[in-house]
């Protein structure tokens, strides 16, 4: 049925835990704190914990831990790759040597440091949009930027454009997929001779594709106007989000843990 | 030469969380100057099984045979078997991308590699055949009304000369008139010695033009037969979950009741059935 869907777009996996039912906008500006934190941490053990804390989280979010550890899997190459350089271009004592390459001991350690602090931060976020569908990040990510709504920001016109793109994905893709079908069926080559003719042979597909993508977005501004659709201003929501006891204590959990796991690095009562 | 469906399995996303049945196991076939109808409902199986007769789709079990080519052994038969049947999606108007009419018609045929000097008189036919003139040819697509837009998609396959025409719910969106003038062309295209295959859900307009017709449900075929041996079926054990077109429903109704009316779909041999019945 579909030439594309081997495509998972928008990783969101609906479960009923405390992760999932925490507001938005606790989630995220944990992420944010947990982030810097990871930034600001420089030894081993404290990743260690940094891990030990997502473990934990993962098995209250009661996800499968394979599905947190996949999250990391797009950024492979990008921590292999930054691993390994630092591994051959650090300076310090050398542990062995074969020509030009040279492995300090500095390089492992720093190798591994980069390693896991990419790895953590890809999963950290990975977590959080495990268990936040699109709308609520959109919905707390509205919230979080309406103060600046007073300089100009269109916070409510960013999260709306966000949920209205996330939501038309996989209907694009079945549409591109039925023309697809379609010229071939009309004796298009979509994978035959050179670059310019590959080039040239998508033209069959993005023109029918933007035309429908102008139709839509035609159609669903009179739909949303004929509700009198008319900005943020007012508006209230089907699930407005709520602040209570227990955000506070999410929050002043991730902020304790954060600070404790900065002080140990730092050695700061030694 | 035939078009052959034997025992066909689809699966979709086989092996994987999300597999799907779509046909179990179907049977059916063609000849050129032919109207099959495949009827059924969304998610019986029957735009999957269309999409098998053009090499879109490879049987994951069974076969599917078009004129002793069989598709799935060499994909390289493919573009042959996709010049032999021409492939028709629903609301074909949505796949126009060209500058003109005229490019957009003669894209099939240039991809198949008709010779540059043949390809006007292509056109010509094809926009003939659909019942658009020649002043046509030059105007932009996309600035034709709804109906005319459907017309130029579906000359943009006849220029090419199938064999066969697979079209998947040609009628949706059409309004009775031009409903007609589709069933017509199609009828005209059979009787030039083109195998028509007709998937639609309309069990009405199957009944009225085809010579034989297969029920799919759920991805089984339901019914495979001429009109008489379907309406027969229908009469006799009455499908769970298929609209009965009203004649048939009419006829089964007086039969029921003692009247002695033939199976029919007609109304007017219906109604010449009832009035025999009345003055008696």
């Amino acid at each position: 049925m579909k030439f594309l869907n081997h495509l998972t777009l928008g990783q969101y996996v609906p479960a009923s835990s405390i992760v999932h039912s925490i507001d938005p906008r606790a989630k995220i500006i944990s992420v944010v704190v947990v982030l810097s934190g990871i930034f600001a941490v420089n030894r081993i053990d404290s990743f260690l914990l940094w891990a030990v804390v997502l473990f934990v989280v993962v098995k209250l979010s009661k996800l499968p831990l394979s599905m947190v550890l996949r999250s990391a899997r797009p950024v492979i190459i990008l921590v292999l790759f930054t691993s390994l350089i630092h591994l051959f271009f650090t300076k310090g004592e050398i542990i062995f040597q074969y020509g030009f390459l040279t492995i300090t001991l500095e390089g492992v350690m720093m190798a591994v440091k980069i390693g896991l602090r990419l790895v953590l931060l890809v999963m950290y976020a990975g977590i959080l949009t495990l268990t936040t569908s699109p709308t609520e990040l959109a919905d707390g990510l509205e919230s979080i930027f309406s103060p600046l709504k007073r300089f100009g920001f269109p916070a409510h016109e960013m999260a709306m454009m966000m949920t209205i793109a996330i939501r038309f994905i996989p209907t694009l893709l079945d549409e591109t997929d039925r023309i697809v079908k379609a010229q071939i069926a009309r004796g298009a080559e979509l994978d035959q001779g050179g670059i310019i003719k590959r080039i040239r042979s998508f033209i069959p597909i993005l023109v029918p594709l933007f035309v429908i993508v102008f139709q839509r977005a035609d159609e669903l501004a009179v739909a949303m106007e004929s509700r009198n659709y008319k900005g943020g201003e007012g508006r209230t929501r089907m699930y407005p989000l709520v602040w209570s006891f227990k955000e506070s204590i999410f929050m002043l959990f991730t902020i304790l843990t954060t600070l404790l796991i900065i002080l140990l690095d730092k050695r700061i009562w030694l | 030469m035939p078009i052959v469906v034997e025992n066909l399995v689809h699966i979709y996303h086989e092996g994987t969380p999300l597999e799907i049945e779509a046909l179990k196991g179907v049977s059916m076939n063609a000849t050129p100057g032919e109207w099959v109808s495949i009827v059924g409902h969304t998610g019986s199986g029957k735009s999957t099984l269309a999409q098998h007769l053009n090499a879109l789709l490879v049987p994951t079990r069974g076969k599917v045979i078009i004129d002793g080519i069989e598709v799935g052994t060499d994909s390289k038969e493919h573009r042959k078997i996709r010049q032999l049947v021409g492939l028709i999606f629903q609301y074909p108007e949505q796949q126009l991308f060209e500058e003109t009419v005229f490019a957009e018609i003669a894209f099939g045929p240039r991809n198949w590699g008709v010779p540059e000097g043949e390809i006007p008189s292509r056109v010509s036919e094809a926009l003939y055949l659909v019942g658009l003139d020649e002043s046509f040819s030059k105007r932009s697509p996309f600035q034709l009304s709804g109906g005319e837009k459907r017309r130029v998609a579906i000359a943009s396959v006849l220029s090419v000369r199938p064999r066969y025409l697979v079209l998947d719910e040609p009628t949706a969106g059409l309004d009775s008139k031009g409903k007609d003038e589709l069933c017509a062309l199609l009828e005209k295209l059979k009787t030039s010695g083109t195998g028509i295959i007709h998937v639609t859900h309309d069990l009405e307009l199957a009944l009225d033009f085809s010579d034989k017709i297969l029920v799919l449900e759920g991805g089984k075929a339901l019914l495979w037969g001429s009109p008489e041996i379907i309406v027969e079926e229908l009469i006799e054990r009455g499908i769970e979950g298929l609209v009965m077109p009203p004649v048939v429903e009419l006829a089964r109704r007086l039969r029921d009741v003692g009247f002695d009316v033939p199976v029919t779909w007609k109304a007017q041999v219906l109604a010449s059935a009832i009035e025999e019945n009345l003055q008696k």
